[in-house]
C-alpha cells in the first residue's frame, strides 16, 4: 500500500472511538435500509408465493361477484368443454383459539389433488392402523382437518391432536408440505360446508381451462371470471399503497443513512485537511489524495456495511412479524417467514455501505481536493469560508425547495412524485441549516450565554466556528426530528380522523357477529328484529368485489335506520342523501371517488347475478376502512343485485329516552351468546379498530426509532470529532485556567445547543412534513382525506427525545475530558 | 557563475479579505543561483511564506513570472508542477508539518515514494545522516521539536531536492536546538549542492546564509551588508 | 386384515402413489382396488366396518332375478360395480382404432351417515378412458376419481345413467351414448347391441373363488354396433368411425380370494358372427383359478358357458414394458376344441398399457387385438380387446 493512502487509514485505529461511532453510524443506516428492504421484500415475496402455492395448476377461477356460488354449478362446469379441470374451494379464515387466524382450505381431495400436487404429500399420524384410520377419517369425521408443516412445527402435533378453534376443536389427522408462508388447514369440502353453515354453497372453484374465451363467453354473466394473472394483479393491487409506503421508509433510511456517511465523511475532510497539504506540497497529485481519502471511507462504508448487514438481518426478524401483522390486520392474512440467513446479505450490506459512503463522500471528497495547500498548511480555519459555503449550500436548498413546491404543485401527479418532493423538501431544509443557524446564531449565544456562562459563549463560537461540522450533524439531526414529529403528527391525526369517522359510522349500542365473517344467520335478524321496543337492528353486510378488474368493498345497508342513528361525514349534502340510496342509488367512499375519479351524479356499473347493474352515485362520504373503495348500498338493492342474503353483523340501536334500555340490551346479548356470536358494544367495537390502527402503523413507529438512533450517533459523532480536532484549544483553555469542569461544560453545551437548534428547526420542518404526509402522500397512495389534528405530545416526546439524544452523545466526549484534560498541554502536534 | 536556478519577475499576489483586496507581493523580482544559501528577513505577513509557496506551485501569482531551472511554472500547468515538487524541491516547515499517523521512517520514505524512487536504504541513511538513527519507528508525537525538524529535513533532502524551501525552520526551537538545525540543514545542502532558501524573521539564521534578502511589504530588497559579515 | 398387518410400518404416503400396500394383495377382477387410497379404505373396512357400521354389503350368493331397464343402473347394495366398454373402430379410410371407456363405482359405506349432504362420502367413482391409434401405433390414456358431490359424478339406479365430470355412458332406448373428453382426446359414440343381453356363469351369478359369496352378477351386450367420432390428441376433427364393441356390467361384494395375483380377460368378436369371452384368474403358484371360466356368443345370440377344462390359451409371445418393466402376453393360441375354434390373436399395438404414475399409480395392459383362424373348419378373422393385470412388476415397481 501506498503510504500515502497508509498516512489516512492510520487514523482510523488511531482514532479508534470515532471510528467505531463512524461505523456504528454507517452500520444503523445500512441496517434500517437492509432490514426495512428485505422484511417488505420477503412479505411481499412470501404474499407472491402464497398466491402462486394456492394457485397451484389452476389457470383461472370462477365465482359469484359477491359472496358464495350455489355448489349446483359445478356439474354445468365439469360438462362445459372448455373445462379441463375443476376444484370447488372453499377459503375462509380459522380463527385459533389463541387468536391467531389462519386459512382454511375446504377441498375435495380427489378433486383438488389435479390443481394442487404438492400438497397432497400427506404425513398422517400414527402408526400402522391407526394411521390408516386417519387417512379415512378425514373424509368421514366432520371435524377433521390436515394441518401444514408451519402448524406443525408450532402446535408440536403428536400421534392424536386437537387443534383449538374459536369454532371448537378440530382433530388433526396429518400434516402436508408448505413451501409458501402462509399457514394452512385443510379440510373436506363437505365438512367445511358444516363447519362455516356453508350447505350448498362454495366460495369458488379453481378451473384449468383450455379455452378461456368461449369459457368466458358461456359463463361471464353473474360471474367473475379471472385468470391466475389477473388474480394475482388483483391481490397485489390491493397492497400497492401498503408496499409503496414501505419503500418511501426504506429510502427515507437511506437518506438518513447517506446524511450520516456524508456527515462522517466531513469530518474526515476537515481531519484530514493539513494532511492533505502536506502531501500536497511534498508532490503527492490529487489521485493520489483521492485514493487516500476513498480508501479510508470505503474501508468505513466496507465494515460499516457488513455490520449493518447483519444488523439488518436481526432487524428483519422483528420487522417481518410487524409487517406481517399489519398486513394481516388490513388486507388478508399473511405470516411471513423471516429471511433465511445468507452470506450475500452481508455482501449486499457491504454494497450499500460502499454505495452511501460514496454518495455521502462526493461532496467532502471534492471539498479535500479543492483544498488549497497553502491555506491547509498555514492552519487558516477559514471562518469567512463557513458562512459563505452555508450560504452557497443555503441557496442551493432554496432551489431544491422551490423544485419540490413545483412537484407538489403538479396537477394529478402519482404518488412517487410526492415522494420525491416530500424527499425535496427535507434536502432542500437540511441544505438551508446552515444559514438558518447563521441567523438564529446571535440568539443562541445571548442566551447561552445567559445560561451557561462562559462556557456557553465558548460552546456557542465553537459551534459557529465550526459550521462546516456541526452544520452537517444538525441537519442529520434535524431530519431524523422531523421526521420523527412529522410520522406522530401524521399518526396523530389520522388517529383522530378515524375517531371522528368511527363516531358518524359507528354509533349503535350493540354489534353482533365478527365484520370480517358472514356468521350472523337471518333468522337470528329476524328475531331480534322481533324484540320490542328496540330502535333499530340494522343488517350489515361488506364484500369483496372487483370493479374495473380492481378489488373494492361492498357494503349492505338498511338507509332507513342509518339515516335515523349514523352521521355519516358526506362530502357534500347532509342525511337526505339517505332518500337517494332508499331508490337504489348507492353512495362511495371518498377513496372510491378519488381511485376511479368519480363524482356525485355519475354513474357506476357492477357486475350482478343477472350480468352488470348500473348505480346512480348519489354522494360521496369519508371512510377510513378501505383505501380500496366501498360501495354502500341499500339492502333491498343488494339483494337484488347480488341475491346474497347473508349478513356479516348486526348493529342494535336503542332511543336514548328508551325507559327499558338496560333490560333490552341484556336481552339482545342473552339472545347472541346463545348461538354463540360474538357481541360487542359500540365503544369495544371503536377500540379494535383502534387496535388494528396502533398494529398497523408499529411499523411507522419502529422506522422512527431508527432514524432516531442513528441520528443520535451522528449529534454523538460530531461531538466527539469537535473534541478531538480542538485539543489544541483545550491547551490554551487550561491555560487561561479553565477547570476541567468547565470544559466538560462547554462540551455539553455545544451538544445541547446543536440538540435544541436542530429541535427548533425540526418542529417547523416536522409540521411541514406531516402536512405534506396529509395533504399530499395519504392523499394520493391511500385516497382518503386526513384531517389535521394539532397536538403537543409528538413535539414534546421529540423534544425529550432531542435533549436526551444530544446530553447522551456528548458523554463520551466528557468522559474522554475528564480522562485527558489534566494532561493537556499547549503544544503543537 | 551560471544560469539563475530561480528567476521571478514583477511578481504580484493579491488575497480577499473579508472583501477587502489585500497585495502580499507587489511587483518583486528575484534571480537564486544554483547552490546559493538564502536568508529571506521579514516581518510576519511581510510576504514571505506567499512568495515561498509561489515558489513550490503551491499557490498561482496574480500577476507576474516564476521561472525555475529555466521553465516557466506557468506553463508547467498543475501536473508539471506537482511533479516539480516530487523531483526538485524540498520543503521545511516552522511547524515540522510530519504526518502524525506515519512513523518517522515512513515520513521520509514517502518523500522518496513520491519522487518514485521507493529505496529504503536512501530513507534510512537520511536520517542516520540527521541522527536519528534507532529512531525510525517512532511516531512524530513521541519526538522532540528537534528531532522532528530533524525528521523534516531528513524528508527534505532524502529525494537530493536541488530547491529547498525552509520558512522559519527554526521559529519553533529554543537557540541552541535552532543553530543545530541550521547547521546540519546547511551542511546537507553544502553536500548534495541544493539551493536552499529559508524565510526567517530572526538575524541569527543569516550566519549561515551566503545571501540575505529582506522583505519589506511585498516587496524583496537585498541586505549586503549582513551577508558580508557573516563571511 | 392380512394386508394390513403387512404394512404396520407404512407411515408416509400420497394420495396418488403407495402401490407398495397392495403387492400381492391385487383382486384380480377389481381394477379399482388398484387405487391404494381405496384400498386401503376397503382393508380397513373388511375388518372394522362390520363392527361399527350395522348394515354389511349385500353378497352375490343367490342367482339374480333381472329386470330392465333398472339392472342396468346401479346397484348399491353391493360394493364394486362396474361399466366396462371397450370397442374396436374404423374410419372410412380403414384406418383401425381402438378405445375404452370404463367406470366404476367402488362402496365405501354400505350406509350413508347424512343421506341427504352431497359431499358425504358413501360410494367413490372412477373412470378410465384410452384410445388407440392403429395404423400410428399410438396409445393415450386418462383416468378420474370422485365422490359423488353434487352432481360431479354418479350413477342412476333406474337405467344406464353413469357419468363422472363430462365423461358418461348413457342408454336411451335400445341406443348406449358413450362420450369422454380429456386433454386432446376425445369420444362420442352411439352404441346399437345386435344381439341380447349374455348373462355369464349360472343365470349372472359367476364364481370368481371357491367360497360363498366369491363372487359377482355378470353380464355383457358382447355385440354392440358403434358409430360415432373419435379425437386424437394432436388432431384437430373428429373422425368419423364406425366398429363394434362389447360392453360387461358387473356388480359383487365380496369376490377376492387370497391366492390370485392377476388375471387375462378376452373379448374377441370373431368374423363368423360368434363372439368368445374368456377370463383366467392366475394364482400365486402359476397355476389358474379352477373356476375360471369363459362364453362362447352364437351368431344367433345365445351364450354357451364355457369351463376352464373347455378353453386352451397358449401364450406365444411376449412384450416387455420399457415404462413399468412388466412382460406382458402379446401373442396367443386360443383353442375351444368342443366348438372347434382355433384362432391366433396379438395386440395391435403393444404399448396398450396404463401407467397412471400421475394419479392413480396402476398399472395394466388393456387394449385392441386382432387374429385369424380357424371357426367349424372355415378360415376366419377376429378381433377385440385383451386385459391383462399383474403382470407389471409390483405394480408399485416405481417404488
Amino acid at each position: 500500500m501506498k503510504i500515502v493512502t497508509k498516512s489516512f487509514l492510520r487514523y482510523l485505529p488511531r482514532r479508534l472511538s470515532l471510528s467505531l461511532l463512524q461505523l456504528v453510524g454507517v452500520a444503523c443506516g445500512v441496517a434500517a435500509v437492509v432490514g426495512m428492504t428485505l422484511s417488505a421484500q420477503t412479505a411481499l415475496r412470501s404474499f407472491s408465493n402464497t398466491i402462486e402455492f394456492l394457485r397451484g395448476r389452476s389457470t383461472h377461477t370462477i365465482q359469484r361477484p359477491v359472496g358464495p356460488m350455489e355448489e349446483g354449478f359445478l356439474s354445468k362446469l365439469g360438462e362445459d368443454p372448455a373445462v379441463k379441470w375443476l376444484s370447488p374451494v372453499i377459503d375462509r379464515r380459522l380463527r385459533l383459539e389463541n387468536g391467531e387466524s389462519v386459512r382454511l382450505l375446504g377441498i375435495d381431495p380427489f378433486l383438488d389433488r389435479t390443481i394442487r400436487p404438492e400438497i397432497y404429500r400427506i404425513e398422517f399420524l400414527g402408526e400402522g392402523r391407526e394411521n390408516l384410520e386417519n387417512l379415512l377419517s378425514f373424509l368421514t369425521d366432520e371435524r377433521a382437518i390436515l394441518i401444514d408443516s408451519h402448524l406443525k412445527e408450532e402446535f408440536k402435533i403428536g400421534t392424536a391432536s386437537i387443534l383449538k378453534t374459536k369454532k371448537g376443536p378440530l382433530h388433526i389427522k396429518g400434516t402436508f408440505p408448505n413451501p409458501s408462508g402462509e399457514s394452512l388447514v385443510l379440510m373436506d369440502i363437505g365438512h367445511a360446508q358444516k363447519l362455516y353453515q356453508l350447505q350448498g354453497y362454495i366460495d369458488r372453484v379453481d378451473l384449468i381451462l383450455n379455452d378461456e374465451s368461449d369459457f368466458i363467453f358461456r359463463w361471464g354473466k353473474g360471474f367473475f371470471i379471472q385468470s391466475s394473472l389477473q388474480r394475482r394483479e388483483t391481490f397485489s393491487g390491493m397492497l400497492q399503497a401498503f408496499r409503496l409506503n414501505l419503500e418511501a421508509l426504506s429510502l427515507l433510511a437511506l437518506l438518513v443513512g447517506v446524511f450520516l456517511i456524508y456527515n462522517t465523511a466531513m469530518f474526515a475532510v476537515v481531519s484530514r485537511r493539513r494532511d492533505t497539504g502536506i502531501l500536497r506540497s511534498l508532490g503527492a497529485n490529487r489521485l493520489e489524495i483521492v485514493t487516500a481519502f476513498l480508501s479510508e471511507i470505503l474501508i468505513l462504508g466496507f465494515l460499516g456495511g457488513a455490520c449493518g448487514g447483519l444488523l439488518g438481518f436481526f432487524l428483519t426478524r422483528i420487522l417481518t412479524g410487524l409487517l406481517g401483522s399489519s398486513i394481516s390486520s388490513l388486507y388478508f392474512f399473511l405470516r411471513p417467514e423471516p429471511v433465511a440467513w445468507s452470506s450475500w446479505i452481508v455482501v449486499i450490506g457491504m454494497g450499500l455501505g460502499c454505495g452511501a459512503s460514496l454518495l455521502g463522500g462526493a461532496l467532502p471528497l471534492g471539498e479535500l481536493i479543492r483544498t488549497d495547500p497553502v491555506k491547509a498548511l498555514s492552519g487558516r480555519i477559514a471562518t469567512p469560508e463557513s458562512a459563505r459555503k452555508a450560504k452557497r449550500a443555503g441557496l442551493g436548498g432554496m432551489i431544491v425547495l422551490f423544485l419540490s413546491f413545483i412537484l407538489f404543485i403538479l396537477p394529478g401527479a402519482h404518488v412517487y412524485v410526492g415522494f420525491a418532493g416530500v424527499f425535496g423538501f427535507i434536502l432542500g431544509v437540511s441544505l438551508l441549516m446552515g444559514v438558518i443557524f447563521l441567523m438564529l446564531h446571535p440568539f443562541i449565544k445571548r442566551f447561552l450565554g445567559r445560561v451557561g456562562g462562559l462556557s456557553g459563549k465558548v460552546a456557542a463560537g465553537n459551534i459557529r466556528q465550526n459550521l462546516g461540522r456541526t452544520g452537517v450533524a444538525m441537519a442529520a439531526f434535524m431530519v431524523s426530528l422531523s421526521m420523527s414529529i412529522g410520522l406522530s403528527v401524521m399518526i396523530g391525526s389520522f388517529r383522530e380522523s378515524l375517531i371522528w369517522w368511527m363516531d358518524t359510522q359507528i354509533r349503535g349500542d350493540l354489534y353482533i357477529g365478527k365484520i370480517d365473517e358472514a356468521e350472523v344467520p337471518e333468522d337470528f335478524f329476524e328475531e331480534i328484529k322481533r324484540i320490542d321496543g328496540i330502535g333499530g337492528v340494522h343488517p350489515y353486510r361488506n364484500v369483496l368485489t372487483l370493479y374495473r378488474n380492481t378489488s373494492i368493498n361492498v357494503s349492505a345497508v338498511d338507509s332507513t335506520i342509518l339515516k335515523k342513528y349514523a352521521r355519516f361525514g358526506w362530502l357534500r349534502g347532509g342525511n337526505e342523501n339517505w332518500e337517494g340510496v332508499k331508490k337504489g342509488g348507492v353512495i362511495i367512499s371518498e377513496s372510491f371517488s378519488r381511485r376511479f375519479n368519480v363524482k356525485e351524479g355519475d354513474t357506476i356499473t357492477l357486475e350482478g347475478i343477472k350480468g352488470p347493474e348500473a348505480f346512480k352515485v348519489i354522494a360521496i362520504f369519508y371512510d377510513y376502512t378501505t383505501e380500496h373503495g366501498l360501495v354502500m348500498m341499500d339492502r333491498t338493492t343488494y339483494i337484488k343485485t347480488f341475491g346474497d342474503r347473508r349478513l356479516n353483523n348486526i348493529g342494535i340501536f336503542i332511543d336514548p329516552d328508551q325507559p327499558r334500555r338496560a333490560e333490552l340490551l341484556e336481552e339482545v346479548r342473552r339472545k347472541a351468546e346463545a348461538r354463540g356470536l360474538p357481541v360487542r358494544t359500540g365503544s369495544q367495537l371503536h377500540q379494535n379498530i383502534l387496535d388494528v390502527f396502533d398494529n398497523t402503523f408499529a411499523i411507522t413507529r419502529s422506522m422512527r426509532a431508527i432514524a432516531i438512533i442513528v441520528a443520535f450517533f451522528g449529534i454523538a459523532g460530531a461531538l466527539l470529532t469537535l473534541f478531538i480536532e480542538r485539543s489544541r484549544e483545550f491547551g490554551i483553555y487550561r491555560a487561561l485556567g479553565f477547570s476541567t469542569g468547565q470544559v466538560a461544560r462547554v462540551t455539553l453545551i455545544e451538544g445541547l445547543e446543536m440538540g435544541l437548534v436542530s429541535f427548533i428547526l425540526s418542529m417547523g420542518v416536522g409540521t411541514v412534513l406531516a402536512m405534506l404526509l396529509i395533504k399530499v402522500i395519504n392523499l394520493r397512495s391511500f385516497n382518503w382525506t386526513i384531517f389535521y389534528f394539532p397536538s403537543l405530545q409528538p413535539y414534546l416526546i421529540t423534544g425529550i427525545t432531542a435533549i436526551l439524544a444530544s446530553l447522551g452523545a456528548a458523554i463520551y466526549p466528557i468522559w474522554r475530558i475528564f480522562r485527558t484534560y489534566p494532561q493537556i498541554q499547549i503544544r503543537e502536534e | 557563475m551560471s544560469e539563475p536556478i530561480i528567476r521571478i519577475t514583477n511578481l504580484w499576489k493579491s488575497y480577499e479579505v473579508d472583501g477587502l483586496g489585500v497585495s502580499a507581493l507587489r511587483g518583486t523580482n528575484l534571480e537564486i543561483k544554483k547552490g546559493e544559501r538564502i536568508a529571506l528577513l521579514g516581518k510576519s505577513g511581510s510576504g514571505k511564506s506567499t512568495l515561498f509557496n509561489l515558489i513550490a506551485g503551491l499557490d498561482r501569482p496574480t500577476k507576474g513570472r516564476i521561472e525555475v531551472e529555466g521553465q516557466d511554472l506557468e506553463t508547467l500547468g498543475d501536473k508539471g508542477r506537482t511533479l516539480l515538487r516530487r523531483a526538485k524541491l524540498g520543503f521545511i516547515f516552522q511547524f515540522f508539518n510530519l504526518l502524525p499517523t506515519l512513523t518517522v521512517f515512513e515520513n521520509v520514505f514517502l518523500s522518496l515514494e513520491l519522487a518514485n524512487r521507493p529505496e529504503p536504504e536512501l530513507a534510512l541513511n537520511a536520517l542516520k545522516e540527521v541522527g536519528l538513527k534507532g529512531k525510525e519507528r517512532r511516531f512524530p508525537n513521541e519526538l522532540s521539536g528537534g528531532e522532528q525538524q530533524r525528521v523534516a529535513i531528513a524528508r527534505a533532502i532524502v529525494k537530493r531536492p536541488s530547491i529547498i524551501l525552509a520558512d522559519e525552520p527554526t521559529g519553533n526551537l529554543d537557540t541552541t536546538t535552532g543553530n543545530q538545525i541550521l547547521e546540519l540543514l546547511t551542511r546537507m545542502c553544502q553536500e548534495t549542492g541544493a539551493t536552499l532558501i529559508m524565510a526567517t524573521h530572526s538575524p541569527l539564521t543569516c550566519r549561515y546564509a551566503t545571501r540575505i534578502l529582506r522583505m519589506v511589504d511585498g516587496a524583496v530588497l537585498e541586505e549586503n551588508s549582513f551577508g558580508e559579515m557573516a563571511h | 386384515m392380512k394386508g394390513l398387518s403387512k404394512k404396520e410400518n407404512l407411515k408416509c404416503f400420497t394420495w396418488k402413489r403407495d402401490l407398495t400396500i397392495i403387492n400381492g394383495e391385487l383382486n384380480k377382477f377389481f381394477l379399482f382396488r388398484l387405487f391404494s387410497f381405496l384400498i386401503l379404505i376397503e382393508l380397513l373396512f373388511s375388518g372394522i366396518s362390520i363392527k361399527t357400521y350395522a348394515q354389511e354389503w349385500r353378497q352375490a350368493i343367490e342367482p339374480w332375478k333381472w329386470s330392465f331397464p333398472k339392472d342396468h343402473g346401479a346397484h348399491l347394495d353391493f360394493r364394486t360395480e362396474w361399466w366396462y366398454f371397450t370397442g374396436n373402430l374404423r374410419s372410412s379410410l380403414g384406418e383401425r382404432f381402438g378405445y375404452q371407456l370404463t367406470f366404476f363405482r367402488q362402496g365405501v359405506f354400505p350406509m350413508a351417515k347424512d343421506p341427504g349432504f352431497p359431499w358425504g362420502i358413501r360410494d367413490i367413482y372412477l373412470a378410465h378412458f384410452t384410445l388407440t391409434d392403429v395404423s400410428r401405433n399410438q396409445f393415450w390414456f386418462s383416468e378420474r376419481i370422485s365422490r359423488k358431490g353434487p352432481g360431479l359424478a354418479g350413477a342412476s339406479e333406474r337405467n344406464m345413467n353413469i357419468w363422472l365430470l363430462n365423461w358418461k355412458a348413457r342408454m336411451e332406448g335400445k341406443r348406449i351414448n358413450l362420450r369422454a373428453r380429456d386433454e386432446g382426446m376425445a369420444l362420442d359414440l352411439v352404441l346399437t347391441p345386435r344381439k341380447p343381453i349374455i348373462f355369464h356363469g349360472k343365470e349372472g351369478l359367476s364364481q370368481k373363488g371357491r367360497k360363498k359369496g366369491q363372487a359377482s352378477y355378470y353380464f355383457s351386450y358382447p355385440n354392440l354396433e358403434t358409430e360415432g367420432t373419435v379425437k386424437m390428441p394432436g388432431t384437430q376433427i373428429p373422425l368419423q368411425v364406425k366398429g363394434i364393441s362389447w360392453f360387461d356390467h358387473e356388480f359383487g361384494s365380496n369376490q377376492l380370494a387370497q391366492d390370485q395375483v392377476g388375471w387375462d380377460w378376452f373379448s374377441l368378436h370373431l368374423s363368423d358372427g360368434q363372439d368368445l369371452m374368456i377370463y383366467l384368474l392366475r394364482r400365486k403358484d402359476g397355476s389358474v383359478e379352477p373356476s375360471s371360466s369363459g362364453t362362447l356368443v352364437t351368431r344367433s345370440g345365445e351364450g354357451i358357458h364355457l369351463k376352464l377344462s373347455d378353453i386352451r390359451v397358449e401364450v406365444l409371445g411376449f412384450w416387455k414394458s420399457p415404462n413399468s418393466g412388466g412382460k406382458y402376453p402379446s401373442h396367443w393360441k386360443i383353442k375351444i376344441p368342443s366348438f372347434r375354434i382355433e384362432i391366433e390373436v396379438a395386440s395391435l399395438v403393444p404399448s396398450q398399457e396404463l401407467l397412471t404414475k400421475g394419479s392413480t399409480g396402476v398399472i395394466y395392459w388393456e387394449g385392441a387385438v386382432a387374429g385369424k383362424g380357424l371357426s367349424s373348419g372355415k378360415p376366419i378373422t377376429c378381433e377385440g380387446y385383451v386385459e391383462l393385470t399383474g403382470y407389471a412388476g409390483g405394480l408399485g415397481g416405481a417404488f
